[in-house]
């Protein structure tokens, strides 16, 4: 119990964090008050309608992609498993990409574009595995995220080599991730959106522990295999398509932190499945926080931080895993 | 070839002198050295700024390939493309049969340099970023290419004009303050290493951002709203998508509908034509705050 | 308990069968050894009996239902199953290992009831791994790892226990222990066991009825004095064999190539050897 209470006021803690530091120098007593409406314009406009949301939308992603990362790690029976491993960041890119080079007017062609296109790659992933029997064979999965995610990756190089450098260079910021677009209608939107998959994920969680057994392993002890890899494909692709298209490509949360939380928590998904959500977000805002203050007020995308946080806590773990 | 650097080198020593007229440049704003031979008749641009200067300063006739992008004077169209700048086409270049090929001066293109003078083609990178880069660019385009006898003047004229605007200009603090942007997502505007913030300083007004010595930089949102511009400069053309999202509207020149949008060439790169477009400028900023 | 009649399997892109006509029947209280050589389609025919395959003649019936109409969760509650192979991808500790166990008995959510850990209690210790509650499963030796997922299975509170294979790696003591657990559950629990094995000698010691399969039939189905005779293990496993006993169960010996061809002295002397040992019990 006393674990869960720790870990609660460390994602906390953390939030409070995010939204206490920015490029803007605010000391502290200005950020409560601008979270109060006491202090003055134009620092309860900064706090209130650009740290806060942009600290939520981090955790919500954050612990979103930590979620995805675990399932699918447990989906494919492979530890280096990561949210984009299925095609879906190709698939994202290229949408974006397409939109970007398109000179798209609207302020949500961008992101509806990333959606359209991870969308199309999951449907066009899931079909492919399909062709191995309705049980999704992990294998195929596998080949056909690759193929698909290579295919879509080369379609962006191509589009990339034929328009002009300022597009190009858009479009590769882009990529690299990053939380400028949080907004209180985008974090909104986010939490009633990815609700739906992070509740049927949790459900989802015996199952789960299961898979990790073996297809048929998993069968003699009650689990309904083929449905549930369909189930966990679907909604783990639907939650990182919309967190990809929110916040762009952010690597290393999905991929270390079910690992992190493996370690020192469980392997139980019931229990590992809230501490990897609680620990990616935590990660996520720390990492934003850093990005958009080590250098302000230059901003550094946010995936570049995740790496250089993710792979030093990565040699630990594996020391101390190899020990 | 050692010899010849060796020539080289003497006679840089005993030809070198200021950035006046009748100066000889045997190494370019790269460091390589000059080895051109002048005049050069067959000239292939690979930046749509250089191309443009070329032709202003009268030596448009003698371009026999350029890149695809930006509206050139109409009579560069007529030249043939030979792809892109970013990742040039070598064969479509050497099929052009250059004596030099010109280049715009940053990192990015060093491998393309490299390539080509390693199949024995001169190279010319020339540095375009700020105002004052213009003329000293005609100057060394001139002495390399040889037989250009406007170009100097072009660049006296030019290095006056620009003199007497800075004379004329009110210390910057006293007038408004703008944020150049040249993408919304992530943020990306333009800092004092540019030549448009020069432009904004001679116009009256005062980039925000002029701390940052680079010509572009990805800065947060929250910099831009603390950093409270009275307006706001949108180049690159498309839209002005800013004012429909809900982030941007805590910058209060977004939420009070301060923002201009300024399209076209003029404001890509610094050309001859820049200092025109102070006058423009500086019109159109009072006309967005009144 | 268990019963299949006439099931036929061929997999896809196959020539022939992998099992043809087999018929099949376990009660509770009995163990049922199933043993034939490499091939001889004993897997595919424990897959057509737990339902992971349906067979394309004939049907298998549990509890005299048929197996399509039972759940995968009903069937867990009923039947544990050891398989011969499965992934440690992410290392348990023996506890949680055994959980698993209880899963077909649990909800979506909601967390193991006190009915839940005494059923885990009593499946590891019948195990005698009790001690390692609190181990790691990559930590465990051969053996230990095998009685846990025994315990596992036994977590189920079966009916029926299926192994496969379960002593394929372990030494004397090891598998002399898998086999006695066994034995103790169907006698003193009442439940049904098949054991898949490829240790013919200890089946018949320890089952009360032996299946041999050849090539995807029955060669023999019975009672162990029965069904092993020279001449169907030497038909079966093609390896000239020569017959005792111990303890009134027939056990075989597979003879030395020096021991069959020409010296037939030497054979006789290695089994009145055999025999005079017997003799002296």
């Amino acid at each position: 119990m006393t674990r869960w209470l720790l870990l609660f006021s460390t994602a906390l803690g953390t939030i409070v964090v995010g939204v206490a530091v920015g490029p803007s120098g605010l000391d502290l007593r200005s950020v409560v008050g601008g979270v109060l409406g006491s202090a003055g314009e134009p620092t309860v406009t900064i706090v209130r309608d650009l740290r806060v949301p942009r600290v939520l939308l981090a955790f919500l992603v954050g612990g979103s992609l930590g979620v995805t990362g675990a399932a699918l790690q447990a989906l494919v029976r492979n530890p280096l498993a990561d949210p984009y491993l299925l095609g879906l960041s190709g698939g994202a890119g290229l949408g974006a990409v397409t939109a970007i080079a398109l000179g798209a007017a609207s302020p949500w062609a961008v992101p509806l574009a990333a959606l359209v296109g991870s969308l199309g790659a999951i449907a066009l992933v899931y079909r492919l595995a399909l062709i191995a029997g309705a049980g999704l064979d992990v294998r195929v999965l596998l080949l056909a995220g690759v193929v698909i995610g290579a295919f879509a990756a080369s379609l962006m190089g191509a589009i990339m080599a034929l328009v002009p450098a300022p597009e190009v260079r858009n479009a590769l910021l882009w990529l690299l991730g990053s939380f400028s677009r949080a907004s209180w209608p985008a974090v909104l939107l986010f939490a009633v959106y990815a609700a739906v998959p992070l509740v049927i994920l949790y459900r989802l969680a015996r199952p789960l522990d299961l898979l990790t057994l073996g297809e048929e392993p998993a069968g003699y002890l009650g689990a309904n295999v083929a449905r549930t890899r369909r189930t966990l494909y679907v909604m783990a692709s639907l939650l990182t398509a919309v967190a990809v298209a929110l916040s762009g490509i952010i690597g290393f949360v999905g991929l270390i932190v079910p690992h992190a939380a493996r370690f020192t928590w469980s392997r139980l998904h019931q229990t590992l499945l809230p501490a990897t959500f609680l620990l990616g977000g935590s990660l996520m805002v720390i990492a934003d926080a850093v990005a958009r203050t080590a250098f302000a007020p230059l901003e550094l995308p946010v995936g570049v931080v995740t790496a250089l946080i993710g792979v030093p806590v990565f040699v630990a773990l594996i020391r101390k895993w190899a020990a | 070839m050692s010899s010849r650097a060796g020539t080289v080198s003497l006679l840089a020593l005993l030809l070198a002198c200021g950035g006046e007229q009748g100066t000889v440049y045997r190494v370019d704003h790269a460091g390589h050295p000059v080895d051109v031979v002048a005049p050069a008749t067959r000239i292939v641009s690979l930046s749509p700024s250089l191309t443009e200067l070329l032709f202003a300063i009268g030596a448009g006739d003698r371009i026999v390939g350029r890149t695809r992008w930006g509206a050139l004077p109409r009579a560069a169209e007529a030249v043939p493309s030979v792809g892109d700048g970013l990742s040039p086409n070598l064969e479509t270049i050497l099929a052009r049969e250059p004596d030099v090929v010109v280049l715009y001066h940053t990192p990015t293109n060093a491998a393309t340099i490299d390539r080509l003078r390693a199949v024995g083609v001169a190279t010319l990178s020339v540095r375009m970023d700020r105002l004052e880069d213009v003329p000293e660019a005609a100057r060394l385009l001139a002495d390399v290419l040889g037989d250009l006898p406007g170009a100097d003047t072009l660049a006296d004229r030019f290095e006056v004009r620009l003199d007497s605007l800075r004379r004329r200009t009110v210390p910057s603090g006293s007038g408004p303050s703008v944020a150049i942007l040249a993408w919304d997502a992530p943020p990306v505007v333009i800092g004092g290493g540019s030549f448009l913030s020069q432009l904004l300083e001679l116009a009256g007004a005062h980039n925000v951002f002029a701390d940052l010595d680079v010509p572009s930089a990805t800065v947060s949102l929250e910099s831009i709203a603390h950093r409270d511009p009275d307006v706001l400069l949108l180049v690159g053309g498309g839209e002005p998508t800013v004012l429909d999202r809900a982030e941007w509207r805590t910058v209060s020149a977004v939420e009070e509908g301060q923002i201009l949008s300024l399209d076209g060439d003029s404001y890509s790169w610094p050309s001859l034509r820049s200092l025109d477009l102070v006058e423009e400028l500086s019109g159109a900023i009072r006309g967005v705050r009144s | 308990m268990i019963e299949a009649h006439a099931v036929t399997y061929r997999y896809p892109s196959a020539d022939r069968d992998a099992v043809h006509e087999v018929g099949f029947a376990l009660g509770l209280g009995e163990a049922v050894a199933v043993v034939g050589p490499n091939g001889s389609g004993k897997t595919t025919l424990l897959r057509l009996l737990l339902g992971v395959l349906q067979p394309q003649y004939g049907e298998v019936t549990l509890a005299q239902k048929r197996l399509s109409q039972w759940t995968r969760r009903e069937l867990a509650r009923l039947i544990g199953v050891v398989p011969q192979r499965e992934d440690q991808l992410f290392p348990l500790e023996v506890g949680e290992a055994v959980l698993f166990g209880r899963y077909p008995h649990l909800g979506a959510l909601g967390l193991p009831s006190a009915r839940d850990r005494q059923a885990i209690q009593r499946a590891l210790r019948l195990c005698d791994v009790a001690h390692l509650a609190n181990r790691r499963v990559s930590t465990l030796s051969g053996g230990e790892w095998q009685r846990v997922r025994i315990a596992r299975a036994l977590a189920q509170e079966p009916r029926v226990l299926v192994l496969d294979e379960p002593t394929a790696n372990l030494d004397v003591r090891h598998e002399m222990e898998v086999f006695e657990l066994v034995a103790d559950l169907v006698r003193n629990e009442g439940l049904g066991a098949i054991v898949v094995t490829h240790h013919v000698n200890l089946a018949a010691r320890y089952a009360d009825r032996v299946l041999v399969l050849d090539d995807g039939a029955v060669r023999a189905t019975g009672c162990p004095d029965a069904v092993l005779t020279e001449h169907v293990l030497r038909d079966v496993f093609e390896w000239p064999v020569a017959m005792t006993e111990w303890s009134g169960v027939p056990q075989f010996v597979p003879l030395r190539r020096r021991e069959v061809e020409g010296d037939a002295r030497g054979a006789d002397r290695a089994l009145g050897r055999e025999a005079e040992r017997n003799g002296a019990d």
